[in-house]
């Protein structure tokens, strides 16, 4: 029983643990993005035809591509677009996912059934061949474009959670009077029905993000998402097919690492508000 | 009792039927209301040789000049019938291309489905008997990094190591040219996707099983167990797990899309032949009667599954059936 209990202990103090590194990491990440004109010592879009595909060295830190680019300017260039697209897609997803789940929540039975069923059916498509559908719908892509269509593959799951918060709390006596005083159906949502699942859907709408970003390098290094003029952290790495063959490595797992890295941050953070959230109800 | 099981099937039936039109309906409608031009894609560049008159003709000969819900309609009494239209790009019948491959993503898909899930039952009450134990410890931080890490890239890596520098593995295809029916040979081929496949999905379901198996651990029951005698392992195994089931089922249904989507990622990485390739490659070119068989037969299987998981769930656990209502 000591065993059982001072274990469960752990667990609520490691949920307390806020991820300090994560959040370090991320916020230099992110800083250096925003600020990426003064760190760069090169034009990240300027092909240097005499040096291509240079390994790390002094004048080029991480190497260039094989355009002759330079690696490391060009991270902290393309940063911008991916972390634009994780966090537009995100909006875009949220957005539709708690416009959704209210509507879905606050209906009559029938319509809520049909409404949930049409979210089973999306989900049950892999969302990757839903936003390849997207895409070759658009056409020319770019980093609006892809957000979009990131964005309107991911609510399912976050507009699930919403629907059953909003149908627990849709007979509470401040909603009903907020009706009848007349509060129309965004006022009630944003005054009434927001702050009180918004904490629960915090986490995902975090994890969101990086799905986000994952999936733009994804589509991007697959040569249907960000064409490669565009600079991100995706189709910076949509050349490294080319690279593989003559084994440059730095050209793939430099912005690899940097992906991973963001996204390992971002997971955590996720991670720890979801433990934040519900430490009292369960271990999960 | 049986006529309670008959209708149970029809309506399982009658669930997969309604959801299948849905799907038909909306693909086909996005597919024909997108601005890429089919033509294009069946003739190829000809197309901008050829005067008005011809481009209406070939548009009447591929169906594609009538209102949307009469292509529908004709659509799906020649689907019916088992005809899909033909792929735009390869000038073939759809099913004819997908039949070519779709053993190749089967295979693929189910073995990785399988690994996955074996490891992750494994590897799950492993952690769970070493809670917070060092082991532990380390496998949830590495977990959590592979989790993270894009499917496209692992792939990236594993060429780099297997196919460039140590050149041990092949890195693309199905078989070497010629060995279509050597079994090793294929196996061989299968190796790196397969690695790819279980390293970005195993730590997903690992940690769902761990935390099942954790809540379950903090049961009354155990300490029954306990007090009986039962060792930690037996009651793991013999007791949480048996508790776990029901929602390890219906992670394992939920998670097919999620699989069959990293498949066809990996697929398109190591130019593997099979679904996923072939939807890359329709969406690149517009080939809509092919990505909507795709989304269809990839929506069949999901359904399915889903249904399956449910049926299953009902047998091992009848407390289902009380919640529902339907043994009454």
């Amino acid at each position: 029983m000591n065993i059982l209990r001072s274990s469960k202990e752990n667990i609520i103090e490691e949920s307390r643990k806020i991820p300090y590194y994560s959040i370090t990491i991320l916020a230099i990440i992110i800083l250096g993005c925003i600020f990426a004109n003064i760190i760069m010592p090169y034009d990240p879009t300027y092909m240097n035809l005499a040096q291509i595909s240079q390994s790390p060295r002094v004048n080029h830190l991480f190497g260039t591509d094989t355009l002759g680019r330079d690696i490391f300017s060009m991270i902290w260039y393309g940063g911008r677009i991916s972390l634009f697209i994780g966090i537009l897609a995100t909006v875009i997803s949220t957005t539709i996912a708690i416009v959704y789940g209210c509507i879905s929540g606050l209906m009559g039975k029938h319509i809520d059934d049909a409404m949930m069923r049409f979210t089973e059916i999306v989900l049950s498509i892999p969302s990757i061949l839903i936003v390849i559908f997207i895409q070759a719908i658009i056409g020319q892509s770019n980093a609006v474009s892809i957000a979009f269509s990131i964005g309107i593959t991911s609510w399912m799951n976050i507009s699930k959670i919403v629907r059953s918060e909003v149908r627990q709390i849709r007979n509470s006596e401040y909603i009903l009077a907020a009706r009848s005083m007349g509060g129309g159906f965004f006022y009630i949502l944003r005054k009434h029905l927001l702050p009180n699942f918004i904490s629960s859907i915090m986490f995902m709408v975090v994890t969101n993000i990086g799905y986000a970003i994952g999936t733009e390098a994804t589509l991007s290094f697959l040569g249907i998402g960000l064409p490669v003029e565009i600079i991100s952290w995706g189709s910076l790495m949509a050349l490294s097919q080319k690279a593989l063959l003559s084994n440059f490595w730095w050209i793939i797992l430099i912005p690899g690492i940097f992906l991973i890295t963001t996204l390992v941050c971002i997971t955590n953070i996720g991670n720890y508000i979801r433990k934040k959230n519900n430490r009292e109800f369960s271990n999960l | 009792m049986r006529k309670r099981i008959i209708k149970l099937v029809l309506n399982k039936i009658f669930q997969f039927l309604l959801v299948m039109f849905l799907l038909s309906l909306i693909v086909f409608y996005m597919a024909r209301l997108s601005p890429g031009d089919p033509l294009k894609s069946y003739y190829g560049e000809s197309v901008e040789r050829m005067s008005i008159a011809q481009q209406e003709a070939a548009m009447e000969r591929l169906g594609l000049d009538e209102p949307i819900y009469l292509q529908y309609t004709k659509w799906i009494e020649n689907a019916a019938a088992g005809d899909f239209g033909i792929s735009f790009k390869y000038k073939q019948d759809v099913m004819k291309v997908i039949g070519d491959v779709y053993e190749n993503t089967l295979i693929l898909g189910g073995l990785a489905y399988i690994l996955n899930f074996g490891l992750a039952l494994l590897l799950g009450v492993f952690c769970a008997l070493h809670e917070e134990e060092w082991i532990d410890r380390i496998i949830c931080k590495i977990g959590v990094v592979t989790n993270c890490i894009p499917a496209f890239f692992i792939s990236l890596v594993f060429i780099l190591i297997f196919g460039v520098n140590l050149a041990i593995l092949p890195t693309s295809g199905a078989y070497s040219i010629g060995q279509s029916q050597n079994i090793m040979d294929r196996l061989v081929h299968l190796i790196l996707p397969l690695a790819v496949l279980v390293l970005g999905h195993l730590w997903y379901y690992t940690y769902m099983v761990r935390n099942k198996l954790l809540e379950e651990t903090r049961q009354d029951y155990v300490l029954l167990c306990k007090v009986k005698g039962l060792s930690k392992r037996q009651i793991m195994w013999k007791h949480c797990l048996k508790n776990i089931m029901p929602s390890f089922i219906s992670i394992m249904a939920i998670s097919i899309p999620h699989i069959l989507g990293g498949t066809y990622v990996v697929e398109k990485v190591f130019s593997y032949p099979g679904l996923g390739t072939l939807s890359f490659e329709s969406a690149q070119f517009h080939d809509y009667n092919m990505l909507l068989v795709l989304c269809l037969i990839t929506g069949a299987v999901v359904v399915t599954a889903n249904i399956t998981a449910q049926i299953i769930n009902e047998i091992i656990d009848p407390r289902m059936k009380y919640e529902r209502g339907d043994l009454q």
